[in-house]
């Protein structure tokens, strides 16, 4: 992957903020990588309590905030040198989990408590 | 709606083997791709005209960091109307896909590692678990989804979060699919919709359909890219910058002494 450069304007002061793309999209892939481990283990979790219904998508729901407060304290306040935006941290993939997440819920829930 | 009560060895004979089958044929199907896979031949015109490409986009996306005169001389290099090497070099168009023998192949593999072990995994899963209530969804459904969680039985009066065994297997197949992702990498081969993608942008990447129509897209995007110098006022800001640096820490020195 050629380490291109994109340019921003930022918006509070108006200059130039030049990130690496590669660098950008290696940050993502390592992010993602964060999000199915904690839908899993989170869907785990959620099996083995025996939550039904809307608790277990709002435990979904709490893991994913979980989550980016701890990338957030782990970037620590120089999270603008490994991420573009905060906000598209936490809303970006938020459902790309839901699937694995729906997954391991049922199967420790049909495990544990179905039978 | 009254529970039922289920089997347990159910969940040891079908519940079990199912997540354990779908996941394993899934790391299978990887190294079984990885192993059948050839590796693409390039040919050399395909690459040079690849490269001549990325390096005018790279212009074009890139050109404000180097000066005006860098820039111009680059694009003079490809735009020019004599010596520019996307007016001058004339390639013939590309043999189309189906035409390549090559590539045939190549796309007989990639429907072999995709499609066969589907339909076979899940006639065989049909065939061997049919007909079980497996598990119950965690979450109440509508009658919608009866038919697409309980394929396989028929019932009217059951409630529409039980699941039967042919689509605890669909259900693996698509929710497993990140976990492929964590456990065989990034650009893993168990995943059949990212494979279809691969194919896809693979052979745009390896080589543009039709060189000349790409060559022409790319001489008018280049004619049309500006030149706006992004580093203007570069050794202010630094010189700035160093200066607060200098303040921070020779006040920083004079508090610790």
């Amino acid at each position: 992957m050629s380490g291109r450069v994109r340019t921003r304007v930022d918006r509070g002061t108006g200059e130039v903020v030049a990130y690496s793309d590669a660098a950008v999209r290696n940050n993502l892939a390592v992010i993602e990588y964060c999000r199915t481990s904690m839908a899993a283990l989170s869907g785990g979790t959620a099996g083995l309590l025996g939550l039904t219904g809307l608790y277990g998508f709002l435990f979904f729901l709490v893991a994913g905030l979980v989550l980016w407060l701890l990338l957030l304290v782990k970037a620590g306040n120089r999270w603008q040198r490994f991420f573009v935006s905060r906000q598209s941290l936490l809303t970006s993939g938020i459902f790309s989990g839901l699937f694995t997440y729906i997954l391991c819920w049922t199967f420790l829930y049909g495990m544990v408590h179905v039978y | 709606m009254a529970e039922l009560l289920l089997d347990s060895d159910i969940r040891i004979w079908v519940f079990l083997p199912i997540v354990l089958i779908t996941f394993l044929c899934g790391i299978l199907r990887h190294y079984v791709s990885v192993l059948i896979s050839t590796q693409k031949k390039v040919d050399l015109t395909q690459l040079q005209d690849s490269q001549a490409m990325i390096r005018s986009r790279m212009l074009r996306e890139n050109g404000k960091y180097i000066p005006e005169q860098s820039f111009l001389m680059r694009r003079h290099f490809f735009n020019n109307d004599e010596s520019g090497y996307l007016k001058t070099v004339k390639r013939a168009s590309a043999p189309q896909p189906m035409t390549d023998p090559n590539m045939m192949v190549e796309m007989l593999k990639g429907q072999l590692t995709n499609m066969l072990p589907m339909i076979a995994i899940g006639g065989w899963i049909n065939w061997t678990f049919s007909g079980f209530v497996t598990t119950k969804v965690p979450f109440p459904l509508t009658l919608r989804f009866k038919p697409m969680l309980q394929r396989g039985i028929e019932l009217v009066s059951l409630d529409a979060s039980w699941v039967s065994s042919a689509s605890w297997y669909f259900l693996n197949v698509f929710g497993l699919r990140s976990i492929y992702t964590l456990v065989l990498g990034e650009n893993n081969a168990a995943d059949q919709a990212r494979i279809m993608e691969d194919q896809m942008s693979g052979a745009a990447m390896a080589m543009p359909q039709d060189p000349k129509a790409a060559f022409k897209a790319e001489w008018e995007a280049l004619e049309i890219a500006d030149h706006k110098w992004a580093l203007k006022d570069v050794e202010c800001d630094l010189l700035q910058k160093a200066e607060v640096d200098y303040l921070v820490n020779s006040q920083s020195f004079v508090n610790s002494s």
